[in-house]
C-alpha cells in the first residue's frame, strides 16, 4: 500500500491501479480514508516537501492548532468526489488532501514529523528512494573540472560530500573509452 | 574529500586560530570572528570525529540518497560514501587518494588527492571579506536527524553569491544539514543527514571499498599530473564579483586534454568560482550554461581559447565572470 501511495503521489498510477487504491484504503469501503493510509500519505509529503525545503513546520504551531480545533465546531467533510476524465497527474490526489479532513490531519500528521520515530523516516526514505530512481540527473558539468575545483572550493570543503555527489552523478554513465 | 571536514593543513590552521583568539575582543570585526570560529568548529568535528549517517542530497528536483562513513584514526581520515539509490557508485577516500567506483561500467576513477588545498587558512583579510559580503546570522536551533542542531545563515549582500545556511550538532559542532538558497529564497541544493551515529565503533574493514575492482574486469583510470604547477598564466578575469580574490594560478592537466589547461580560482571566503582556459581545437566543444546543484558552469569560445568557469555561484554571475576573461 505504501508503494501504491508514492505512486499516486508521483501521478504514475492509472484509474483501475487508482480505484484499487482508493478501495484499499477506506476502511469499511465507501467510508472515510483509513487513518493510517491518509499518514503515510501526508508522511511522505511532510518528509518530501522537507527535504526539498519548500515547507517549513512552525514551532508552536501544534499548540496553537490544537486550541484553535478545541474551539472549533465539528464539520462534516464530503467525501472526496472524482471528476470525469483525465485529470493532469498529482492534481486530483491533491484535491484529496484539500478536503477539510485531510487537511485536519494533514496539520496533525505534519506537526507530529517534528519528533519522527525511525521508522517513519525509514518509509520516507523508502519513498524518496523510488522518486530519485525515476529521475535522470542531468549531466553536463565536466567531472575533470568539476574535481579540479572542488579542491580549492571553500564551501566544498565542509559541504565536501556534496561535491563528490555532484561529480559522481555527472560521470556515472561514463562512457568506455 | 568525501567528508564534511575541511583539510587537514595543521600549521596554517594554528595561525587561524591565532587570528581568532588575538583578535576576539575587536567589536567591529566580532560577527566577522564569529562566522569564522563556527566555520572552524564545524571543520575541526568533521575531521577528527568518528561517524556513519545517511546523507540525502537534493538538486533540481533529483533526491540522492547515501551512506557515509568516516574514520579518524592516527591522524588519518578514511571515508566512504556509497550510494543507496540509482546506479551504484561509490567514493572511498584513504590516505593520498580519492577512488570512484561504477561498478556498472566496471570502471575505476583514481585521483591522487588529498584535498589539503581548499580551505586552507581563513586569512584575517578573507573574514573581513566574509563579514563585508555576507551577512551572517544565528537562527534559532532546530532538530536535524535526531540531534539539537545551531543553525547559522550566511546571507549575501548583493544579488552575485547564493546565501547558505548551515546546521550543525549543537554538542559537537559537525555539520549536519546544508542548504544553498537564491536570493530570492529558493532551495538550490541541500544535503541533510537523516540519521547519524557519532558513537559508532569504526573499523578500518568497514571504511574498505565494496568492490575488489581489478583488471581485466574492471578498468582502472589513473587520473596523471593532476597536481596543478602554480605559474603565472598571463589570464585574469576583469569583472569579478567584490570580494572575490585569486587564491590559486596555474596550470593542470586534465583527462583527455592535449596541453595543459591554464587554472585559475577566486574566493570570497566562502566559496569558490574557477576559471579554466585552454586552446581551442577543432573538436566541437559544448558551450553556453550548465548547471549541477549548486554549481554553475558557464562555457564559451574567444578567438582561439575556450573558457570555461565554474562555481557554487548564481549563473549570471559565472557567466559575467567568463566574458570578462582576458589576457591581462
Amino acid at each position: 500500500m505504501n508503494e501504491d501511495i508514492s505512486r499516486l503521489m508521483d501521478g504514475e498510477l492509472d484509474d483501475a491501479a487508482l480505484e484499487r487504491v482508493f478501495k484499499a484504503t477506506r476502511r469499511p469501503p465507501q467510508a472515510e480514508i483509513s487513518p493510517d493510509a491518509l499518514a503515510t500519505w501526508v508522511c511522505y509529503h511532510a518528509i518530501g516537501d522537507s527535504l526539498r525545503g519548500t515547507r517549513a513546520v512552525i514551532p508552536g504551531f501544534a499548540a496553537r492548532f490544537a486550541r484553535a480545533l478545541a474551539s472549533e465546531p465539528t464539520v462534516l467533510a464530503p467525501a472526496p468526489r472524482r471528476r470525469p476524465g483525465i485529470v493532469q497527474p498529482g492534481t486530483w490526489a491533491w484535491g484529496i488532501a484539500a478536503t477539510l479532513a485531510a487537511v485536519t490531519v494533514v496539520g496533525w500528521t505534519a506537526l507530529s514529523m517534528l519528533d519522527t520515530p525511525p521508522s517513519t523516516v525509514a518509509k520516507v526514505r523508502e519513498a524518496v528512494s523510488v522518486r530519485a530512481a525515476q529521475v535522470k540527473p542531468p549531466a553536463s558539468v565536466p567531472a575533470d573540472y568539476l574535481l579540479a575545483h572542488h579542491e580549492y572550493s571553500p564551501a566544498t570543503a565542509i559541504q565536501s560530500v556534496g561535491t563528490y555527489l555532484r561529480a559522481v552523478v555527472t560521470q556515472e554513465s561514463e562512457p568506455r573509452p | 574529500m568525501i567528508g564534511w571536514s575541511w583539510p587537514p593543513c595543521s600549521t596554517r590552521r594554528l595561525s587561524v586560530g591565532a587570528v581568532i583568539v588575538a583578535t576576539l575582543a575587536a567589536g567591529p570585526v566580532a560577527l566577522a570572528q564569529d562566522a569564522a570560529a563556527w566555520l572552524a568548529r564545524a571543520a575541526q568535528a568533521a575531521r577528527t570525529l568518528n561517524y556513519t549517517g545517511t546523507l540525502v542530497y537534493h538538486h533540481s528536483g533529483n533526491v540522492e540518497t547515501s551512506r557515509l562513513i568516516h574514520l579518524a584514526e592516527g591522524g588519518q581520515e578514511y571515508e566512504k560514501l556509497t550510494s543507496l539509490d540509482g546506479p551504484a557508485r561509490e567514493v572511498v577516500r584513504s590516505k593520498d587518494e580519492v577512488r570512484c567506483y561504477f561498478p556498472d561500467a566496471k570502471i575505476v576513477r583514481v585521483d591522487p588527492r588529498t584535498f589539503r588545498n581548499a580551505f586552507p587558512a581563513l586569512t584575517l583579510e578573507q573574514q573581513q571579506t566574509l563579514s563585508r559580503h555576507y551577512e551572517f546570522k544565528r537562527i534559532k536551533g532546530e532538530r536535524v536527524a535526531g540531534l539539537a542542531a545551531e543553525v547559522v545563515r550566511f546571507e549575501p549582500k548583493d544579488g552575485m553569491r547564493y546565501g547558505h545556511m548551515f546546521w550543525s550538532d549543537a554538542a559537537t559542532g559537525l555539520l549536519l544539514k546544508a542548504r544553498l538558497l537564491t536570493e530570492k529564497g529558493d532551495v538550490v541544493e541541500q544535503f541533510a543527514f537523516t540519521d547519524i551515529n557519532l558513537n559508532a565503533k569504526i573499523d578500518r574493514e568497514m571504511v574498505k571499498p565494496s568492490w575488489t575492482a581489478a583488471p581485466p574486469d574492471w578498468q582502472i583510470k589513473h587520473v596523471a599530473a593532476t597536481e596543478v604547477v602554480r605559474h603565472q598564466t598571463g589570464w585574469s578575469a576583469s569583472k569579478l564579483p567584490p570580494g572575490f580574490m585569486k587564491i590559486m594560478e596555474g596550470y593542470r592537466t586534465l583527462r583527455d586534454k592535449r596541453y595543459p589547461v591554464a587554472h585559475l580560482v577566486f574566493s570570497d571566503g566562502l566559496v569558490a568560482v574557477s576559471v579554466f582556459i585552454e586552446p581551442l581545437f577543432a573538436t566541437p566543444v559544448e558551450t553556453g550554461p550548465s548547471q549541477q546543484g549548486g554549481l554553475n558552469v558557464y562555457s564559451m569560445k574567444t578567438d582561439e581559447y575556450l573558457v570555461t568557469v565554474l562555481g557554487e555561484a548564481p549563473p549570471a554571475t559565472v557567466r559575467q565572470i567568463a566574458q570578462s576573461v582576458g589576457k591581462r
